[in-house]
């Protein structure tokens, strides 16, 4: 199935951007752009010269390396990473990750700093759940997401009814829980109330 | 990995003690006992419940001739990796072990609540770590 990521960009753009917008206080060199892209570093240096010329990135020289990193006073850095955030990199991963359980779950979503732009390198990514399976399930399939991602995921897992009735108490967690910006994964914002 | 290598960094020596084991052994057991009491709370049943599993890890690495450096950062995550080599459970139960290590972290620093899933998880990997154990021990 086409994603709307691969639609949107061509394949070496949309794994750029994703790496590198999703992190943006991190910068790599091309070779590890490559490694960590599955890409050419022949034909991904030339991606990246054009994304650097138009100030999408910005490079740097370090000994007789090149770096990149995403230049966060582009501007249009906000909604870039916001439609790879949405589309591509994590959500796609977590999305595939949690295939073998979608008809279990009633609605998926990424709260936190990583939903709201805020996570730094190490952030973990949480995941709110919402669905009738076991804990070890969930970690389970998610497990192989985290090796990917490169960041630890932590489920928040509630059955249905849990859901529903913690909806209705509005603690201070789920309070802020629908305040916050939600990077939904499964089913979409209108299912979770 | 074996657990000489940690010998220094997060593990250190021991002869082991039967009596200390066993008192390991018998506070697991009153943890799971503790755990399934539903008047209390979802928090302090899994609080036990994890307790218990640390406790059972411990006494599996006492019984090994190993301790962990409680000076040391991350010895919860040491212990539950010890689990591998001393009683020898699968990967895919040390990944919900450690699951349950990071569930218990945010809720004690978050102050948020323990849903139901995961102190079902929880109890229940207490109690079939708990049989494990025992069963181990009994071969050393």
């Amino acid at each position: 199935m086409l994603s709307l990521a691969d639609l949107l960009f061509k394949e070496y753009r949309r794994q750029v951007l994703a790496l590198l917008l999703l992190r943006p206080d991190q910068s790599y060199h091309v070779r590890e752009i490559a490694r960590l892209t599955n890409t050419q570093p022949g034909t991904l240096h030339k991606e990246l010269t054009k994304l650097a010329e138009v100030g999408i990135l910005k490079k740097a020289v370090q000994g007789n390396q090149l770096y990149y990193q995403a230049d966060t006073n582009c501007i249009v850095f906000e909604e870039l990473a916001g439609i790879m955030r949405k589309t591509s990199g994590l959500a796609d991963v977590l999305r595939l990750a949690l295939q073998p359980v979608t008809g279990q779950l009633q609605f998926a979503a990424v709260y936190g700093s990583v939903a709201s732009g805020k996570a730094t390198a190490n952030s973990d990514v949480d995941l709110l759940l919402v669905g009738d399976l076991g804990f070890a399930e969930a970690v389970k399939v998610l497990y192989p997401a985290q090796q990917e991602l490169g960041r630890e995921i932590n489920p928040k897992l509630y059955s249905v009814n849990e859901w529903h009735k913690a909806l209705a108490e509005q603690s201070g967690f789920i309070r802020q829980l629908l305040a916050d910006p939600l990077l939904p994964i499964v089913g979409n914002k209108d299912d979770v109330r | 990995m074996t657990l000489d290598n940690l010998t220094g960094k997060s593990l250190e020596k021991i002869e082991p003690d039967p009596i200390a084991i066993q008192r390991l052994l018998d506070a697991a057991e009153r943890n799971i006992a503790d755990a399934e009491l539903i008047e209390l709370s979802n928090e302090n049943r899994f609080d036990v419940a994890y307790k218990a599993i640390m406790q059972l890890a411990n006494a599996a690495l006492q019984a090994s001739g190993f301790r962990t450096l409680t000076s040391k950062p991350g010895h919860h995550q040491t212990m539950i990796q010890s689990l591998v080599k001393t009683v020898g459970i699968e990967t895919d139960r040390m990944i919900v072990l450690d699951a349950l290590r990071k569930q218990r972290n945010i809720a004690d620093y978050s102050g948020d609540l323990v849903e139901d899933a995961a102190v079902v998880e929880c109890i229940l990997q207490a109690k079939q770590l708990l049989a494990l154990t025992q069963a181990w021990l009994k071969n050393q």
